[in-house]
């Protein structure tokens, strides 16, 4: 699919996309959805999913580990 | 002084100056806004990331040059604003502000420690405000290996 700025696409019956502007290597989209739609960027979602992960992977021993890592790794790169 | 009692450090206490303000928390815990950072020497490089809301909630941190030297980071104008910096000029690591990475200490399913340069926490260190920019570019990994793999190469 092709679209140029003013256009739009819609996805399913609820979700309407439409390209707003065009201007270099960046795209302003505008995006009309049902309010219960949660729309974020990729990268915030990533962080979101991750930040969950990794308070989760707070364990005394596993922190030992990693610190007892980083100083060999220290000393064996100069 | 007030005092927390936390999951990992036990009770620890505080003086209301040391506590860092998130005004938007970070992503998956938008409610908490206030945090301590813990440092002990036995656990030099890392710095923990403790809620005050939250006894069970602390981000284990990496200071970003530790992950990576070369990193850099600019700071678009709503970052900068919410960090109480003017638009003009940009913050310097270390001097105006703490930038580190918020670590995975690995699991099963993951193979090794890894760290989120993507999205790294950044403090106004005089204002005490932070915020997690999430980086728009796709320069950095959220999973960043923070021990290389020579490391498992025997002696000799």
């Amino acid at each position: 699919m092709k679209r140029r700025a003013g256009e739009s696409f819609t996805i399913g019956d609820d979700i309407e996309i439409e390209v707003l502007e065009v201007a270099g290597t960046r795209v302003k989209l505008g995006i009309r959805a049902p309010d219960s739609m949660l729309i974020v960027r990729k990268e915030a979602r990533i962080t979101r999913e991750e930040n969950i992960t990794a308070a989760r992977s707070l364990d005394p021993e596993a922190v030992a580990d990693l610190v007892h890592r980083l100083w060999r790794q220290t000393k064996i790169t100069p | 002084m007030s005092r927390i009692l936390t999951t990992y450090f036990g009770e620890l206490e505080y003086a209301d100056s040391a506590v860092f303000q998130f005004p938007y928390g970070l992503p998956g815990f938008e409610k908490e806004r206030a945090f301590l950072f813990v440092q002990q020497p036995q656990t030099e490089p890392l710095m923990f990331l403790q809620s005050l809301g939250e006894p069970g909630l602390c981000f284990i941190l990496l200071p970003i040059l530790v992950a990576d030297a070369n990193y850099k980071i600019v700071l678009d104008a709503e970052d900068l604003a919410a960090l109480h910096f003017p638009p003009d000029r940009q913050p310097v690591i270390g001097e105006d502000i703490l930038c580190a990475a918020i670590v995975h200490a690995g699991d099963s399913e993951q193979a090794g420690p890894t760290a989120n340069l993507l999205a790294p926490v950044v403090v106004n260190l005089k204002e005490r405000i932070g915020i997690q920019v999430i980086r728009a570019d796709t320069a950095y990994s959220h999973r960043h290996p923070i021990i290389a793999d020579k490391e498992m190469a025997p002696c000799s």
